[in-house]
């Protein structure tokens, strides 16, 4: 919200604000001041002056050289308009001052010294579009400032004003912060007023919950002039924009005093009466921004005997809207439910002023004031007297309360010792009515405060923002034996991220959502353990559609923007939940990592070639990752099919029967309909399971007393014979005293018959009792080589 | 006898003298092989004298064997000096003509990187462990009475508005903000109560300042006589551990629904000391976090004894400390995973 200090003074009594203290007082008691702008700095050195006399310029047809009066001074201007007569009051640009961007200067135009400029209204940036020069009347005194002189020499400040306090929604309410912050007296005028018997215009409330009060007026025969400039100025730095003065007066008057205000055209009015209800089933209303708008019986209207003329808060009809010819208006000033305007105003997605103020439910004491306001300030401004008294239809409800403060209760929230005095004080400041008793207060609520003033923590809250949070100081919590630290899943993830960062990986997070489209490109539909997606019913566009459940399509999302960066060589992980729809209201959320490898390995050394990441790199690092967090555990990969996979090169990870998650290659397919051309793998674990099974240590291993002895054997095989098969068959054909068996070569290729392979295993034996004898261990290797030769036709490598 | 023995001996000497002379001279390996067969050869006068000890008298045999013995060794010790000198010389002369350009890179291992949000939240769980805090995590899909009922913001509550939401169902939605966990972890917990709960959060908000995820460290301390200035303290204390001991603090009232006081937590800006910048558009602060009192209503509904217990909560938004501690100004990077961003920290 946009208020003016002049426009603030208006209501206090006091000659100067000034503008840091008055952003400072305000910010620091919780209504923030976004922006402060001195908006009469931008007219400096533009004075009032008079046009004496005017020639056209000897050298230029359209051209005309004009003396000045400045007051001071009588200045040479050559001038570019023409709609100008001699005698005309005009604001004048002395040398020296800016227009818009523009510098003005002494200089010659043509032969004709011009000693500075005569403006327009777009010059000055007070209208879009204006014709010559601005000719102002006889309220202007020649040499005066015309800041000044127009209104202008003001400072607009914005605020946030926090929905609990819709009263500050207002010139008025803000009025009221800075003088218990200052110690101002107010200044808000009290006006008289009699209420009209409802003879001849009838209000009728079909619901008082929906509309507790309807206050009207009806003005007769008000003579249209346009808006003085001055209100025109401060609706302008408020952000509203000018039209008609009748339009602009209810403008004004809710920027004061936070009521809203519509005017109905009378004679447009189809009765005279105004029903307050809820709006029929299929009805329509145009509002006057020129939509047609649906309503149903949730929704609350204004109507006529005819049908409904405005959305009640929101925004009034097209119909009877005021136009050029309207001599007699109904001024509406009236209060709604709160809740009810906002699910209104959410459900025709339409916002007003009104109705950002409505849905914060404002006092219904305002609406009467509001009328008076109107009509004090349309006297003003036209001479008109409104004789007509206010209809008013309200069904009062309870709007004050007492609630008592304790000192002690202060103590308690804030830890601080505010005396009573200086609490009963402050509130007093706030207009507040409050009796001292003891150590404690009883203050009686008042109707503009009751929403947000419910209990005596609320005035704790009061008394410590008035006061200053900065004002007391600050202490650390007594000691208390409480054990902070990570819990132990916690921690796992930590160290587990330190890990993957520290072979290379970089962390990438993800939006947790995913489209539609993106589902069906990695076929997901097909997959139980992924299909069953979590929807968002009100996604911002259809890539929000759904929660992801699995962590693929953002990574590889990942990768083909950084292709496009000309990053192609990717090594990325993630560590995120993902969503599973679940039997029960809450879905399944699951942790998992992600791991997704393309591209170039980081060529760690200019002295060998490139090599591109492979199934065997992206196995490795999980292998890296299990030997860390389960020592002396075998990871498994059973072949599995998945449709985002290829379909040989793909599998289900596993630890001891604890299944981890999936890694494969990409499906080409995938990756070439999103235009990535280089291989793609991917691996997903599941860390809940991976972690919960973690065994807190490792046990130390004795270092063995007698030397091992290493043996090398080389194999040819048929290509299909797995190599956890002849490990398995290797371990299970040694006796105890092989420790360990470590592949160390694969060939293939011209030196081995088409079809086979060679395997080369490194195999260590030891005994624990005593030091290996060559014998042992060659009748060892002869056991195996035979089991190998039996089993797998396997031939020794010469 | 002891004449001959004596002139023997004079020779010996002076055959030492001469071969320290010529070893003085060697310059290389060959030059001290030519040495050697001078002075050790078979025709040198130490070989010959020891050929010719047969045919001296006995008595005289162990006196010019022992003599010229002590000799012999003299030179041929002098000569291995020499050769392992020689030797060094060579082997040094080898090394000398390796040469690597040692301003080449090395071959290091690829180090990768955590996640600026992951890094800044280590350090504020780090910062909170030393202060005694514990860790908690709540679901990303929230009930609605989690997220707002309890939190003391029922249905048509104006401060809704504030929180634009992602609805699962009518009663389900992605949490707005990490505060469901104060109410879950009251349920299940008695005080004293000191956790925070880092975690994503999601609002239905998408535009240069807006991401529809980010993430927010949540707090929460309640405890028999915890008030506001135990509030101060603590998150003083944190915000100049995360942006200098030199940084000043300020606190200004606010509103949440679920706390009063409420209050938001500034600090002087670092680029311009306070006198006001452009990075904190001229205010010379800058908003770093929203905390207050827990509100009574809220221990209603899990009931605490509102006049016993008094704590206070806060909340974080990381991605607002990242930007401001380490200079980036847009919001959606964050989320972009652009390698050349990501690989900065
Ligand atoms: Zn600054």
């Amino acid at each position: 919200m946009k208020i003016t200090l002049n426009w603030l003074k208006d209501f206090l009594k006091i000659k100067e604000l000034n503008e840091e203290e008055v952003a400072d007082l305000l910010t620091m008691s919780g209504t923030e001041v976004k922006k402060s702008e001195d908006v009469g700095a931008r007219f400096k050195d533009i004075v009032i002056g008079q046009v004496n006399e005017f020639s056209s310029h000897p050298n230029a047809d359209k051209l005309s050289v004009c003396k000045v009066n400045v007051g001071d001074n009588i200045l040479n201007i050559v001038c570019g308009a023409s709609n100008f007569k001699k005698n005309d009051i005009v604001p004048v640009a002395l040398p020296g001052s800016k227009v818009g961007d523009l510098k003005i200067r002494r200089s010659k135009i043509r032969g004709q010294v011009s000693e500075g400029m005569m403006c327009s209204e777009a010059e000055l940036g007070l209208s879009s579009d204006s014709e010559g020069i601005m000719i102002l009347d006889g309220n202007y005194k020649i040499g005066k400032s015309f800041a000044k002189s127009a209104g202008l020499d003001d400072v607009i400040m914005e605020l946030e004003i926090t929905p609990n306090r819709p009263d500050c929604l207002s010139i008025i309410g803000i009025a009221r912060e800075l003088s218990a912050l200052k110690d101002i007296e107010l200044n808000i005028p009290d006006y008289n007023y009699s209420l009209e018997k409802e003879n001849n215009f009838n209000i009728e409330i079909k619901d008082y919950n929906l509309c507790p009060r309807y206050s009207a007026k009806i003005f007769s025969n008000v003579p249209r002039i346009e808006s003085p400039q001055w209100l025109k100025n401060r609706l302008i730095f408020c952000d509203v924009r000018p039209s008609d003065l009748i339009v602009d007066l209810t403008n004004y008057v809710m920027l004061e005093t936070g009521q809203p205000l519509h005017a109905f055209d009378k004679d447009l009015l189809h009765s005279d009466k105004i029903i307050v209800r809820r709006a029929k089933k299929g009805e329509k209303i145009r509002t006057i921004d020129d939509n047609n708008r649906d309503l149903n019986p949730e929704m609350l209207v204004i109507a006529d005997e005819g049908k409904a003329v405005a959305i009640a808060g929101i925004m009034g009809g097209k119909q009877t809207e005021i136009n050029q010819n309207t001599k007699n208006f109904l001024l509406e000033s009236a209060n709604f439910n709160g809740p009810s305007i906002m699910r209104t105003s959410k459900k025709l997605g339409l916002r007003s002023e009104a109705s950002n103020r409505f849905e914060k439910q404002i006092d219904p004491y305002l609406t009467i004031f509001a009328i008076k306001r109107f009509q004090v300030l349309l006297e003003r401004i036209t001479g008109h007297k409104e004789n007509a008294k206010i209809y008013d239809n309200f069904k009062k409800t309870k709007r004050n309360r007492n609630i008592v403060l304790r000192s002690s209760k202060i103590r308690q929230v804030l830890g601080e010792d505010i005396k009573v005095g200086v609490a009963s004080e402050i509130l007093s400041g706030l207009q507040i009515d409050n009796k001292v008793k003891g150590k404690n207060l009883e203050a009686n609520i008042p109707s503009f405060r009751y929403e947000d003033l419910e209990r005596e923590v609320d005035l704790v809250e009061e008394v410590a923002r008035i006061y200053g949070f900065n004002k007391f100081g600050s202490e650390p919590p007594a000691a208390k034996q409480s054990m902070g630290g990570y819990s132990f899943y916690q921690k796992k993830i930590r160290q587990l991220r330190d890990s993957l960062r520290d072979i290379g990986l970089a962390e990438v997070i993800n939006y947790s959502f995913i489209s539609q489209e993106n589902f069906d490109k990695f076929n997901l539909g097909e997959e139980e353990e992924f299909n069953k997606l979590v929807k968002i019913i009100n996604p911002i566009n259809e890539d929000f559609q759904y929660l992801r459940s699995i962590l693929l399509p953002a990574m590889f999302k990942t990768l083909e923007d950084n292709v496009k960066y000309k990053t192609s060589d990717i090594a990325i992980f993630e560590v995120s939940k993902v969503f599973e729809k679940s039997g029960k209201k809450l879905p399944i959320e699951k942790n998992k990592l992600g791991i997704l490898l393309s591209g170039r390995k980081e060529q760690k050394s200019w002295d060998n070639g490139v090599e591109y990441y492979d199934f065997y790199d992206l196995k490795g690092m999980l292998e890296y990752i299990v030997e860390k967090f389960y020592p002396n555990k075998d990871l498994k990969i059973k072949a599995k099919e998945y449709k985002f996979f290829h379909p040989t090169i793909g599998g289900l990870a596993n630890i001891d029967g604890i299944d981890l998650g999936i890694i494969g290659k990409v499906h080409p397919s995938i990756c070439r309909g999103l235009d990535i051309e280089q291989d793609v793998y991917y691996l997903e674990i599941n860390l809940d399971n991976f972690i919960k099974n973690i065994k807190g240590f490792k046990n130390f291993m004795p270092i063995p007393r007698y030397p091992s002895i290493e043996m090398d054997i080389a194999i040819v095989v048929d290509i299909n014979i797995k190599h956890d098969d002849i490990v398995q068959l290797i371990k299970e054909s040694g006796t105890g005293i092989l420790k360990n068996i470590r592949l160390f070569d694969v060939y293939q290729g011209k030196q081995i018959e088409e079809g086979k392979k060679s395997m080369a295993y490194s195999l260590t034996f030891r005994r624990e009792d005593k030091t290996l004898k060559d014998r042992e261990v060659e009748i060892e290797i002869k056991r195996i080589l035979s089991n190998l030769s039996k089993k797998f036709n396997a031939k020794l490598r010469e | 006898m002891d004449k001959d023995v004596n002139k023997l001996v004079n020779r010996l000497e002076e055959e030492f003298q001469n071969f320290k002379k010529d070893l003085k001279e060697t310059t290389n390996l060959k030059e001290l092989e030519k040495l050697k067969v001078n002075y050790l050869g078979k025709k040198s006068l130490i070989t010959t004298t020891l050929k010719n000890i047969g045919s001296l008298p006995n008595d005289l045999k162990p006196v010019v064997g022992k003599n010229t013995n002590i000799y012999r060794k003299k030179i041929q010790a002098s000569l291995d000096q020499k050769v392992e000198f020689f030797e060094s010389l060579e082997f040094d002369k080898k090394l000398r003509k390796e040469k690597i350009d040692l301003s080449l890179p090395g071959k290091k291992p690829e180090l990768g990187s955590k996640n600026i949000i992951t890094q800044v939240i280590e350090e504020i769980e780090e910062i909170f462990i030393g202060m005694g805090f514990k860790i908690a995590e709540g679901p990303e899909v929230e009930l609605d009475y989690y997220n707002f009922e309890a939190l003391n913001t029922p249905e048509d509550h104006p401060a809704r508005s504030l929180h634009d939401t992602f609805f699962i169902s009518d009663d389900v939605l992605l949490r707005t903000h990490t505060s469901p966990m104060q109410v879950r972890y009251m349920e299940k917990y008695q005080p004293p109560i000191n956790i925070i709960v880092p975690g994503k959060v999601y609002r239905r908000d998408y535009d240069v300042s807006h991401t529809p995820m980010f993430t927010q460290i949540e707090g929460l301390v309640v405890d028999k006589d915890i008030n506001f200035k135990h509030l101060k303290w603590t998150l003083e204390t944190v915000a100049r551990k995360i942006f200098g001991r030199d940084r000043r603090v300020r606190f200004r009232p606010h509103y949440f629904p679920f706390t009063e006081p409420s209050a938001e937590m500034d600090v002087s800006c670092k680029i311009c000391d306070g006198k006001g910048c452009r990075v904190c558009s001229g205010s010379g602060w800058l908003e770093i976090l929203g905390a207050g009192m827990v509100d009574p209503n809220v221990y209603k509904f899990v009931g605490y004894d509102p006049d016993e217990f008094t704590g206070f909560a806060f909340g974080i938004g990381i991605e607002r400390i990242c930007m401001l501690k380490y200079g980036i100004n847009d919001l959606r990077a964050f989320f972009e995973n652009d390698m050349r961003f990501i690989r900065q920290f």
